[in-house]
């Protein structure tokens, strides 16, 4: 293949830190004495800021054409990486190029919560770079996609996190952006919705457009992505064909069968990944329906609107 | 080919800094993360117009949404702010030294508007990023915009006021003259004082968290030095009265009476001063919030 030699983004030594406010020195001595001993210090806990450590020195070349996907536990720095990636969070360290513009599908679905879904999308159409001509006479298309119907004049405060889901993703994906950066925007919706988002993903990966995806299931990175990157506490550990890069993690953290039950014997682990490969043959399209994704705390990131 | 195993302890190694830029440069890609040039920024800003003034009339149709009354709060709103101060300045203390008998209310209503619309604009533009991190951390655009559009919102706001305003005069006995067609022009030099002071404020806040509580008091003594209820000249003189007159808050309520009053003749030096801070604190709004451009998200 002779597109997949075009760079779409290179990462070099990228470092992200940020600061977390009003997190001081975050212990307190308790064995200071007194009144105003004890009053000192409790202040001290809340005051100051704290510098957290998010991407250490990751490197990497996504070429056109590929879907990478990013798997690691939480705060393993995935998604700051992305929205470094996307150029939302200037790195701190290294460089980050681009070979077009980059869009971001993030967890946080509404731009702004008190005003209404079409307006919403007219803001955020613009911002992608659309005019608001070209915002129009792609709105019906939009609404149908992500089918909220008569709730689109509602405010999104009124949504289910589902409908924003929905609605986001089909305002981020109205410009077939050159890089999609999809942030774990898919573990939200049904497995309906799950289907025609896969679709249209692999529909912006055909346009030779490359796609990262954030994903706690080894699975869903196998089923929709042709290359694995895998983030431990801020490092890039693993780069590598999909496949190879979610075998390992697979066999590092054994997924289980219910959040509530840990297997407690190896052999039912070792069993899991080869009872899927037919899954992986079948259809792009049927794959992540059947998964259910370990979902965790959807505040893998960083607290919005800080 | 694969790199890195599941027991690695530290980060892939990357290319050396020179190599990646140079495949960067062979393939025209463009570097993310770093402040883009001058010249290119205010292209993308203009590029990004329809979006800016779609945000504003947004953000600005928002505001009145909780209450029953909707858009009409406002305009019932400046009336009532109105009606206490005039209560309490002109009827209570009597601050109407300097002024011809019956213009007080015009010059108050003209005064406290416009004061409404720049106090307003420096404290919620002092949170143009801060409060809209959702935003910056999910599109990509210049940042510049949100400081100017939370300022076209303030203004939005403060139109039906300042229509108000006129009717005000209108009943107390000013007959318009050719010198109300530079009422506008006033406005739209407030606006641009506004909007500059919001923009520094924007990134210094931003940088230091902390000045956010520093914006209300700001905001408190600039309202009782810039002659919102009173006549400047008539209660200081010398130095004091000169600070206090051609301070740019001062000097955007001082062309908007000379453009509506009477009794207050069209001086041009005062003029030139207002369109010379509009200017200024423009210009330096966009170039120090345009330095801090690879800053933003980052806390």
């Amino acid at each position: 293949m002779d597109t997949s030699k075009i760079p779409a983004v290179i990462a070099n030594n990228v470092d992200v830190t940020y600061q977390v406010l009003g997190a001081g020195s975050q212990t307190r001595d308790d064995s200071v004495e007194g009144f105003f001993g004890r009053a000192k210090n409790r202040a001290r806990s809340q005051v100051g800021t704290r510098t957290v450590h998010a991407v250490k020195d990751v490197s990497f070349t996504a070429y056109k054409g590929e879907s990478i996907g990013l798997i690691g536990r939480n705060g393993s720095g995935k998604s700051t990486l992305l929205r470094s990636v996307a150029g939302l969070i200037p790195p701190t360290g290294g460089s980050i190029y681009l070979n077009g513009q980059a869009s971001l599908l993030g967890v946080n679905a509404a731009l702004m919560k008190n005003l209404s879904g079409a307006r919403n999308i007219m803001i955020g159409g613009q911002a992608l770079g659309l005019s608001r001509r070209e915002v129009r006479e792609k709105f019906d298309e939009i609404v149908d996609f992500a089918d909220i119907g008569d709730f689109i004049n509602l405010p999104m405060s009124s949504y289910s996190s589902g409908m924003a889901a929905r609605l986001r993703f089909a305002i981020s994906t109205v410009k077939v952006p050159d890089i999609l950066v999809v942030d774990e925007a898919l573990a939200t919706g049904d497995a309906e919705f799950k289907a025609r988002a896969t679709a249209r993903i692999a529909e912006i990966r055909e346009g030779a457009g490359t796609i990262f995806l954030v994903s706690h299931s080894a699975k869903q990175i196998e089923s929709m992505c042709t290359r694995g990157l895998w983030l431990d506490k801020g490092h890039l550990i693993m780069d590598g064909p999909s496949s190879e890069v979610a075998a390992a993690y697979a066999k590092k953290y054994p997924a289980r069968k219910t959040a509530a039950r840990r297997p407690a014997k190896k052999a039912t682990t070792k069993k899991a990944p080869a009872k899927k490969t037919p899954a992986k043959k079948a259809p792009a399209k049927a794959a992540p329906a059947k998964d259910t994704p370990v979902q965790d705390v959807p505040t893998t990131g960083r607290p919005e609107g800080q | 080919m694969t790199l890195g195993g599941p027991d690695r302890e530290s980060s892939i190694p990357g290319m050396p800094p020179a190599e990646a830029a140079a495949l960067a440069r062979e393939h025209g890609m463009d570097q993310v993360g770093v402040r883009p040039p001058f010249g290119r920024y205010l292209r993308d800003l203009w590029r990004h117009r329809s979006f800016l003034i779609t945000m504003s009339a947004a953000d600005y149709n928002s505001r009145h949404q909780q209450n029953v009354l909707g858009q009409i709060w406002g305009l019932l709103n400046p009336i009532m702010i109105g009606a206490a101060y005039f209560l309490i300045f002109g009827l209570l203390l009597e601050t109407n030294r300097g002024l011809e008998p019956g213009t007080y209310p015009t010059f108050l209503m003209i005064g406290l508007f416009s004061f409404i619309f720049i106090s307003s604009g420096m404290n919620a533009g002092s949170k143009a990023i801060t409060g809209n991190m959702g935003m910056v951390r999910a599109l990509r655009f210049p940042r510049v915009i949100l400081p100017i559009s939370i300022s076209i919102t303030e203004l939005f706001a403060t139109l039906p006021a300042y229509a108000m305003a006129l009717i005000v005069a209108l009943l107390s006995g000013e007959t318009p003259t050719a010198t109300w067609l530079l009422y506008p022009v006033g406005i739209v030099i407030t606006f641009m004082v506004t909007t500059g002071i919001g923009m520094l404020f924007a990134r210094l806040v931003y940088a230091v968290r902390d000045a956010s509580n520093l914006v209300p008091l700001l905001t408190r003594v600039l309202r009782y030095v810039s002659g919102v209820f009173f006549v400047i000249t008539a209660y200081s003189e010398g130095f004091v009265q000169f600070a206090l007159n051609y301070q740019p808050v001062a000097v955007c309520l001082t062309i908007l009476r000379q453009a509506v009053m009477e009794q207050f003749a069209v001086d041009w030096t005062m003029w030139l001063a207002a369109a010379g801070w509009g200017i200024v604190l423009m210009v330096a709004g966009v170039v120090v919030f345009w330095q801090g451009e690879a800053t933003y998200g980052h806390k």
